[in-house]
């Protein structure tokens, strides 16, 4: 009996696992070479350069959506992404706001499909386009109230670290790698973090390639630049 | 338990083998789910809804009637998490292991989504209004008196409509059942204090004695006593309070004491009486009553030693005010009244009343003050139904065919009833007997108000408010249910409530004045109270009386089991699943038992000396025998239990209630005789004698404790000597 139910487990085992091998070998590549993520379909293909792309200057009244945009804040419509940890879509409703009083393109394909959804009162089924792992905890609130809040830094530069030239882009695309090493590399070349005391330390954090602050000679303890609560903590991320 | 065929040497092969698979699926990335995931946004938010941000609402804890408040977390719409209130006086922020597990009875699968009607033996989806159409049949032409009411502690604004209902329908059948209720204490105190739930305070008290009263498990308001509790330990004056815990079998609270007693069952008003005597402080009828327990009787009749009787009573004389507790391991007996009565007489010797037990102030509604279940309405109930007294039955947050003492077999005489309606979360084993199953929303989706019985501060009303919309749309809210029912009866009356939520609007309000809201505009009164989650009335207050005197006090001498049945069987109330309501909850199967740190399964608790004497070892399959019947179960060996006892967990064992309930351990509520209380009439759950007996199998018993019985692998971390090897009467 226990016999057969050993076999029966291994064999269930060995067929999930190529079964699931098979499958994954029919996901796009989720790293490319040139660091873009998979082109990916949405249910419609909403015109990110249309909306956040810069004004052409030989266009005025913005009537030409093939060459050039609105330059909107990129917050107008994520407006999450200053407020939470995730960024957020946003509401069907934000989309309707504005477009229920545009109507030279309300009979544009796109724009009658967008209604079709606001009129049944369904949400738009988005597709993610930067996942991260589920181990990975990314702040979208700290980094916005550290760039564009203290800096004051343009906001397409700031999401565009992480996100790229979203203001070319139609559907969006991944196209920096968002693995921990090319978070690590920002942050240990451009993140001086704060101690505890109000002392600003640099190569503060010691995990991951960073350098471990050096003990002073004579110290009993290692300098408090390492109690430093910035993303040098690996609790940061993976909590 | 699991079968031992399963060897380390196939787990290590299974394991090996296992990981090569996972290996080999190249499940490193898998979690990214760039294009496959759907990202779903709101259609319209709301302004205080941010994804990722969690926004808290304060209700009722609904899991048992100690009413403790509590706050969700809501995040996108969903509760996830549940914390207590700091505001409460009940609980100050925490909850139990019980509370915690809330959410897994809103989210749980099983739960009943739609109106069932019976077709032979499966029910068949019907829609509400064929459902209320329904009840309107069956109601027509039946009598008043023959149309009864079963449920759970009822109190608050439900309470209020029910009676108006039963009103309507013209019928004075209310039973109200809780198997686990402390009934007989109730009715004790009354006798002796004058009410029935005093309050009692721990933290005041120097030295505790606990008759079988696991304050800190499951008795009455464990999280409030658990918090009085840490502050008598802190001490009165810089001196740590002394607790002492008498009981047949160890409970979470006797793991706490600082000694511990194994009494033999039934006799601790016995106890009471020889301590009394030894104190020697009592006079006139007291006194000659305490006489005729000397030292050396009361030794022999209880099995305690004489030094210990004697220690008992010099800690209490050096340390005032001190609190005698009597739980409801004291009550389970044909003269558990007198027990209860006894260790009562005890507290009022050592002047405690007025000092440590207090009067609780009275609900100025009396008409919301809670209903408290009773055993003994379950018997007058199962009389009623078997002489064919009712044709229409309703029950309502009861499980009777699951918690009745076996020998009543309710499950017949419920088929007596010719239309049976459950108002259900689960179709457990009373839903499966009805013909119509009404399905309720969650406690975390459903409006109502709830006024507990135990008093820990000021009277308190308690708001229960939905924490998210509901998960399925064919549930409906009790109060929604019987707002719908009253309205087939007193349309004019009640027409102008669409729903519960406007009567309770409706009936809160047009008592603003009384319930602390006078001057406000209606919707600030009304916002408050749903924001506090907690309406604090002043009560009047009342003294209690302590003169109950000797009286009528009599205690049998106790009694062994019979050649036939020679052990006490006591059912053990277990912290996790109380009366099984939970058991559907699989944090709470899965949260090892704090004593036996046994898991998702029933087991036997046995006294190593007497597991000796019978040639049983831990894992053997025995089979318990009592003149109602039988079950099996694992045998677990604990010092913590009277020689002469056994225990077995309630809670478990169901034949229904769902994928985590069902057929996880077993029902020891099954073998239980009718014996009942002869004063109140409640039943008797310890007074059911049994024998054991060896199957034959033996398995591996699952629990979190070492191979080695909590020996540590043989290193001394903590204890000094292996728990199987202390005597623990002698501790401290």
């Amino acid at each position: 009996m226990h016999r057969f139910l050993r076999l029966s487990i291994l064999l269930t085992g060995l067929f999930a696992a190529m079964s699931s091998y098979a499958a994954d070998n029919s996901q796009p590549a989720l790293t490319t070479p040139d660091d873009l993520g998979p082109k990916i379909e949405q249910p419609i293909e909403f015109p990110h350069n249309r909306h956040a792309g810069l004004r052409n200057p030989n266009d005025p009244t913005n009537s030409d959506p093939a060459n050039g945009g609105m330059e909107m804040d990129c917050q107008y419509c994520h407006t999450y992404a200053r407020r939470s940890a995730v960024a957020g879509i946003p509401p069907l409703q934000k989309c309707i706001g504005c477009h229920q009083s545009i109507d030279t393109v309300r009979d544009k394909p796109r724009i009658q499909e967008l209604f079709k959804y606001w009129d049944a009162k369904k949400a738009v089924p988005w597709k993610k386009v930067h996942d991260l792992p589920d181990f990975v905890r990314f702040n979208h609130e700290r980094h916005i109230k550290r760039f564009v809040e203290q800096q004051n830094r343009p906001t397409q530069e700031a999401c565009g670290y992480c996100h790229g030239d979203v203001k070319n882009m139609t559907v969006a695309r991944r196209s920096k790698p968002l693995t921990m090493g090319w978070c690590a590399s920002c942050h240990e070349k451009a993140h001086p973090v704060t101690a505890e005391g109000g002392k600003a330390v640099g190569k503060q954090a010691y995990w991951y390639s960073f350098s471990k602050p050096e003990k002073k000679s004579g110290a009993a303890e290692m300098p408090n630049e390492v109690k430093a609560q910035g993303p040098n903590d690996c609790w940061q991320c993976h909590k | 338990m699991i079968d031992s065929g399963f060897d380390r040497r196939d787990f290590l092969k299974v394991l090996g083998w296992g990981g090569t698979a996972v290996a080999l699926s190249g499940c490193g990335n898998t979690s990214i789910e760039n294009g496959k995931e759907t990202v779903v946004s709101y259609v319209e938010a709301a302004d205080y809804v941010i994804p990722g941000v969690g926004v808290y609402y304060n209700t009722t804890c609904a899991q048992c009637d100690a009413g403790c408040n509590i706050n969700g977390r809501v995040r996108e719409g969903r509760v996830l998490k549940l914390e207590g209130n700091p505001d409460s006086v009940i609980n100050r922020g925490k909850t139990c292991g019980l509370g915690q597990a809330g959410v897994q009875h809103h989210y749980n699968p099983d739960r009943v989504r739609e109106p069932l009607l019976r077709k032979g033996s499966t029910g068949e989806a019907i829609s509400w209004e064929q459902a209320y159409a329904l009840i309107a049949e069956k109601l027509n032409g039946v009598k008043g008196e023959e149309i009864a009411f079963l449920s759970g502690n009822v109190s608050g604004h439900f309470k209020v409509l029910l009676g108006n209902y039963l009103d309507s329908l013209d019928s004075n059948n209310h039973f109200v059942y809780e198997a686990l209720a402390p009934a007989v204490m109730r009715a004790s105190s009354k006798k002796a204090y004058g009410v029935e739930m005093p309050r009692y305070n721990i933290d005041k008290a120097k030295v505790v004695l606990s008759f079988g009263a696991d304050f800190l498990g499951t008795w009455i308001s464990p999280v409030h006593f658990s918090q009085q509790y840490a502050q008598f330990r802190k001490g009165v004056d810089g001196q740590r309070g002394v607790l002492i815990q008498v009981e047949s079998k160890m409970s979470l609270t006797g793991a706490n004491a600082d000694r511990w007693l194994a009494i033999r069952p039934g006799t601790e008003g016995i106890l009471a009486l020889g301590i009394i005597n030894a104190l020697g402080t009592a006079t006139g009828a007291v006194a000659s009553l305490a006489k005729e327990y000397g030292r050396a009787r009361v030794s022999k009749e209880t099995g305690v030693a004489p030094g210990q009787i004697d220690k008992i009573a010099a800690l209490l004389k050096l340390h005032s005010p001190s609190l005698v507790l009597a739980g409801s391991a004291v009550e389970g007996y044909a003269h558990g009244s007198q027990n209860a009565a006894a260790i009562h007489l005890l507290n009022q010797v050592l002047g405690n009343i007025g000092k440590t037990i207090e009067a609780a102030p009275v609900v100025p509604f009396p008409q919301m003050a809670p209903s408290t279940g009773k055993t003994a309405a379950l018997k007058a109930l199962a009389g009623g139904l078997n002489s064919g007294k009712y044709k229409v039955l309703f029950n309502y947050g009861a499980n009777p065919v699951f918690t009745a003492p076996g020998a009543m077999n309710f499950k017949s005489s419920m088929a007596k009833a010719s239309f049976k309606v459950a108002f259900a979360h689960y179709l457990d084993e009373t839903a499966l007997e009805a013909d119509l199953v009404l399905p309720l929303d969650s406690a975390l989706e459903d409006w109502g108000t709830q006024v507990p019985e135990y008093m820990a501060g000021g009277v308190q009303i308690n708001i229960q408010q939905p924490l998210m919309e509901k998960l399925h749309a064919g549930t409906r809210g009790a109060g929604d249910i019987l707002l719908s029912l009253i309205k087939q009866r007193r349309p004019d009356e009640y027409k102008s409530y669409e729903d519960y939520y406007a009567y309770l609007r409706g009936a809160m309000l047009q008592n603003k004045g009384a319930l602390g809201g006078a001057g406000m505009d209606d919707d600030t009164f009304w916002n408050d109270a749903l924001t506090k989650g907690i309406i604090t009335l002043k009560g009047a207050a009342v003294s209690l009386s302590g003169t109950a005197g000797a009286g009528d006090l009599r205690l049998p001498t106790s009694a062994e089991g019979d050649a036939q049945y020679p052990l006490h069987l006591i059912p053990g109330i277990t912290p996790n699943l109380r009366d099984g309501r939970q058991a559907n909850q699989p944090w709470l199967q899965e949260s090892p038992d704090p004593l036996t740190t046994i898991v998702w399964d029933s087991w036997v608790e046995i006294h190593p000396k007497k597991a000796a004497e019978l040639g049983i070892v831990e894992g053997d399959l025995v089979e318990v025998t009592s003149r109602t019947g039988s079950i099996k179960a694992q045998a677990y060996l604990f010092p913590g239990i009277y020689p002469e006892a056994i225990s077995i967990p309630v809670g478990r064992g169901h034949e229904a209630m769902g994928r985590y309930a069902k057929g996880y351990g077993v029902n020891p509520f099954q073998i239980l005789d009718e014996v009942y209380d002869e004063e109140t009439g409640e039943l008797a759950m310890n007074e059911t004698r049994v024998k054991i007996s060896k199957v034959g199998q033996r398995v591996l018993v699952v629990k979190d404790e070492g191979a080695a019985g909590g020996k540590q692998m043989g290193k001394k971390i903590a204890v000094r000597v292996s728990t199987d090897e202390v005597d623990l009467s002698e501790e401290v």
